[in-house]
């Protein structure tokens, strides 16, 4: 019982270091991710119609019907069917998943990644940037064609904006999600998704990868920054003139695969306009970037010899 | 013929070399030795006792379907244990690689486990939980108590059975062994497409992974064929299908979904498999390959198999509950009803796992549907146990407290799986780790009732109960672990944790990782009492009578206790759906009183020799051992052979020698050893 007391202890410490503040997905940056928490409110709270009557139910018939108290509570060992108990057993969890049902599509289809009607009806005259993202193993790489521009583990983006992405990954598969932000969308080899948002305000956010593609999965993170428009254009400014990237430089040292880290982003002026496009043919012609058992064994492993590319 | 592979290949070792052996890993060799100390000492035991041809007779050659399933849940249990070992390692790494300034161990940059060792480790956790943990569990449970329910001898394949058994105990060897031979797969329990291709995954771990779940899911179809062949033809004269109990009604549901569901994963699993040795590209990104054809093969299986694992679980529920409730199951036509509805739609909602890859609106719509619609027949289910504690005489044995604490985890389960399947909701949490809160929050529901109905039917087999006292501490000891563990897991997917982390950047999640360490420490005791409440009553061994609850209903509880080898000396004829308490009711007889001669079958040891066959089938196929390969396969051929020419009929015991047991039980109890018998059959027999 030792352990039980010492969790006695740690307790109140621990409770102290949990904050409301951290589960950020109740504190949503943009209209995709603020109608998620909608419909999570509304359907949670639709549940709780049946869910609570029901806990209260289980906890009260074993107390109420406990055989220490038989002489004072009815008991009626034959009684086992009951049309009224039946319809309503069936009937009230059938009413509301109706109701849930309808919540669910109507909901999905307002935000659709694709297109999302959500982002038509609220901003309908927003300007559109578009930036293609390439997941390789394992980092992330941001191609923005009209700026000629493509960095690496950072996402900058114009608040006010809807962002228009196109995903596809050089060899695995990887989740591209920005809590508060953006829906999760999978970024997949030799095929094209897409995922769409608008970040209201200029804030600062963190992106990461969620579905698992490897040894460097867990430092599959990058850095989003929601600047203003003007800040946006310096921002670009800045990079003009970084070194050039085109499909055979990406080929030959962005895919291969690497971990970074310390998500330091870089950054590389774009002369290929058609690299995302070639990113997907080469996967579907079987473009892989074979990962060596040695190269899983020294992901962070400080006595493996150095991850190649690892900053 | 093969594909190129990575690292040295030879005809006589495949690609087996003394590097393989992980010698200098410091977690791995202090395990091995303790197991290798275990088994030593197993086996010693066993030698000095005399007890081999014991356990070689009435264990491994046994077709008995009780010992069948003892040993399958004995198997279920170990593999437990391994896997909550796993599920340690897991949460020790996330409580410490927090941020880029947490320390690292044992040559890890943060924590103590570089991802090649933490991947391994949860893969081999969701395998071994599912498939070789939760699954004998039940499968052993269904074994033991579905002849007893419907009054059979024995089921209708005996030697299938065995086959089964060892076929899935095969699998499960093979994991073991990957932990000191080899590595396991670092693709996690789903088989993550096309990352357990040869490019991502060029060592022996998938292939460990892919062979151990191919040789168990054979054997798990089997058992469902077998179980469907025992409800459908052997249930006791006077047992309409509406007599039929309802654990048996949700076996035989579970085994249509094991019968048709297990033969998709066989075939996906045989398309990687020739994709991995023979370099085709079914699943690839590339060269006309689809990885999304196995995402969805996968998971047209795996979600039925979800509903495989947890119908079984609402069977007990719909046994022990009424027995301490001492009022028979409320709303039974519909209980039954609700199973098959369950398992009819449990097809039609796998897209739900992969919401987040690039699915259009209205698919998503239809499969987010279709996921709801599962939980009005499990609402039904909830209610219906409910109503029947209503108006009841409830006690609270520790077969009915995990039977209480099953029901409100299924309701938090059901209220999180509600909000998962609203895709809207899904795009927030898919791939967190709110979704991992939610399916352990299921297995718990599943782990909750394998304990109740193994504590409750413990005494029908054995003849004694399990220590009440410990059982206790067992049950408060666990839930206090799994509210520390998945409360704080629920928070951590709201505060954007996602799944299958070795390092956490956000340093804001530490006190959840922390709370969750607490909490599977907390398990840790609640083993501690398992294991001593097992000590403690294999010690004592108080006589439990021939009404151990005294509150029991079923059929299964008209043969002696413990039950004898042949089950029931008489097959009954059935009167009512709660055959015993019906029987004590109207004053009828509960023992028979004139004796007939019983017809069993022998027992062979061609099942075990053929598992261990198969092991080896595996373990060569995982090295790519050629020669081995061959010959364990025409081993194989050579068993089947073998045992299409047995002649052996069984045996028959005469009415005396029954009656000379009925007298004195415990002659032909499970631990008895019997006499050996001649073959052939010799009178008429019953």
């Amino acid at each position: 019982m030792r352990v039980l007391g010492l969790v006695a202890l740690l307790a109140p410490l621990m409770l102290a270091g949990c904050s409301v503040h951290d589960m950020v997905l109740f504190f949503p940056a943009g209209p995709m991710a603020a109608s998620e928490l909608h419909y999570t409110y509304l359907i949670t709270g639709i549940m709780m119609v049946i869910i609570v009557p029901t806990l209260l139910m289980s906890i009260w018939f074993p107390i109420k019907y406990h055989i220490s108290r038989q002489h004072k509570e009815k008991y009626t060992p034959d009684w086992t069917f009951s049309y009224a108990i039946e319809v309503l057993a069936w009937g009230i969890p059938l009413g509301i998943v109706a109701v849930l049902a309808w919540l669910s599509v109507h909901g999905i289809r307002g935000i659709d990644p694709w297109n999302p009607p959500l982002l038509a009806k609220i901003a309908p005259n927003a300007p559109v940037e578009e930036v293609d993202v390439i997941a390789t193993d394992w980092q992330w790489v941001f191609i923005y064609p009209a700026e000629k521009l493509v960095t690496i583990d950072e996402l900058t983006i114009p608040a006010g904006a809807r962002i228009d992405l196109k995903l596809t990954a050089t060899q695995n598969m990887d989740g591209f999600y920005i809590p508060q932000v953006a829906p999760m969308v999978d970024a997949m080899p030799a095929m094209q998704t897409k995922d769409t948002f608008l970040v209201s305000q200029p804030g600062d956010f963190t992106g990461f990868s969620t579905d698992f593609s490897g040894a460097g999965f867990s430092w599959m993170r990058f850095a989003v920054h929601a600047v203003s428009t003007a800040d946006f254009a310096a921002w670009v400014q800045s990079h003009q003139g970084a070194a050039p990237l085109d499909y055979a430089a990406f080929d030959a040292h962005i895919a291969q695969p690497q971990v970074n880290y310390g998500a330091t982003p870089s950054y590389f002026t774009l002369t290929d306009p058609k690299l995302f496009g070639e990113v997907i043919s080469a996967a579907q012609m079987g473009k892989t970037y074979p990962v060596s058992q040695a190269l899983n064994k020294a992901v962070a492993d400080d006595d493996a010899a150095p991850v190649a590319g690892a900053q | 013929m093969q594909v190129a592979i990575e690292g040295p290949w030879s005809p006589l070792f495949g690609r087996l070399t003394l590097d393989a052996i992980p010698y200098n890993n410091p977690i791995i060799v202090p395990t091995f030795i303790v197991a290798a100390l275990a088994g030593l000492v197993a086996v010693g035991a066993v030698l000095y006792y005399k007890k081999l041809g014991y356990i070689w007779r009435e264990w491994l050659c046994s077709v008995d379907h009780k010992k069948i399933g003892v040993m399958y849940i004995i198997l279920g249990l170990v593999m437990l244990f391994r896997g909550y070992a796993d599920g340690l390692m897991i949460r020790t790494q996330q409580a410490i690689a927090i941020g880029p300034n947490s320390p690292g161990f044992l040559g890890a940059k943060h924590g103590y486990l570089p991802p090649f060792h933490f991947d391994q480790i949860y893969s081999a956790h969701g395998t071994i939980m599912l498939i070789f943990a939760a699954t004998p569990l039940l499968t052993g449970l269904g074994n033991v108590i579905v002849p007893l329910q419907i009054g059979a001898r024995d089921m209708a394949f005996p030697y299938l059975n065995a086959t089964s058994l060892w076929l899935t105990f095969a699998g499960a060897a093979l994991v073991m062994i990957s932990l000191f031979v080899g590595e396991f797969s670092s693709a996690t329990w789903v088989g993550l497409m096309p990352y357990s291709e040869m490019a991502s995954n060029p060592g022996v771990g998938v292939d460990y992974w892919m062979w151990a779940i191919q040789i168990s899911s054979i054997g798990t179809t089997f058992n469902s064929i077998n179980i469907i062949a025992t409800i459908v033809k052997m249930r006791a004269p006077g047992m309409t299908w509406f007599k039929l109990p309802v654990f048996s009604w949700v076996q035989l549901t579970t085994a249509i979904i094991g019968l048709t569901a297990f033969p998709i994963l066989t075939v996906a699993l045989t398309m990687l498999g020739i994709d991995r040795y023979l370099g085709t590209h079914f699943f690839t990104a590339g060269m006309g390959g689809n990885f999304m054809l196995y995402i969805n093969l996968f998971w047209i299986w795996g979600h039925p198999e979800v509903y495989f694992l947890v119908l079984p679980a609402f069977g007990v529920l719909s046994e022990v509950v009424p027995a301490f409730s001492r009022k028979a199951l409320f709303g039974y036509p519909t209980m039954v009803a609700a199973s098959f509805s369950i398992a009819g739609i449990g097809w039609m909602v796998w897209a739900h796992h992969f919401f987040t890859m690039g699915m259009g609106p209205n698919q998503i719509g239809f499969f987010s549907a279709a996921t709801m619609i599962v939980g009005i027949p499990t609402g039904v289910k909830a209610f219906n146990w409910l109503f029947t504690m209503y108006r009841g005489r409830i006690s609270y044995e520790t077969p009915m407290l995990w039977a209480m604490i099953s029901i409100v985890l299924l309701l938090i389960g059901g209220l999180t799986g509600m909000m998962l399947s609203a895709s809207v909701i899904d795009y927030s949490v898919h791939d967190s780790v709110f979704v991992v809160a939610h399916f352990h929050c299921m297995v718990l529901v599943i782990g909750a009732s394998a304990f109740a109905a193994v504590i409750f039917w413990w005494p029908k087999v054995f003849g004694f109960k399990l220590n009440e006292t410990l059982g206790k501490w067992f049950f408060w000891t666990f839930i206090a672990g799994s509210l520390l563990v998945f409360v704080p897991m629920f928070m951590a997917g709201l505060a954007g944790e996602t799944r299958r982390l070795d390092y956490v950047f956000n340093t804001a999640l530490a006190p959840y990782m922390l709370w969750e360490e607490v909490g599977v420490l907390v398990y840790l005791a609640s083993i501690f009492f398992f294991v001593a409440m097992l000590v403690v009553s294999l010690w004592q061994r108080v006589p439990a009578g021939e009404s151990p609850w005294g509150t029991e209903r079923g059929l299964e509880w008209l043969t002696r206790t413990p039950v004898p080898f042949y089950n029931f000396a008489v097959t009954p004829h059935v009167n009512a759906l709660d055959e015993t308490s019906w029987r004590r009711e109207v004053g009828a007889a509960l023992r028979p009183t004139r004796y007939v001669p019983i017809h069993l079958p022998h027992g062979s040891g061609l099942p075990f020799i053929l598992g261990m066959d198969v092991f080896a089938w595996g373990f060569a196929l995982t090295w790519r051992i050629d020669w081995l390969i061959v010959l364990t396969t025409i081993a194989m051929i050579a068993i089947v052979f073998i045992r299409s020419f047995d002649r052996n009929e069984g045996f028959i015991i005469p009415a005396e020698e029954v009656e000379a047991y009925e007298a004195n039980i415990s002659t032909a109890s499970i631990f008895a050893e019997q006499p050996k018998r001649g073959h052939g059959l010799v009178g008429e027999a019953h």
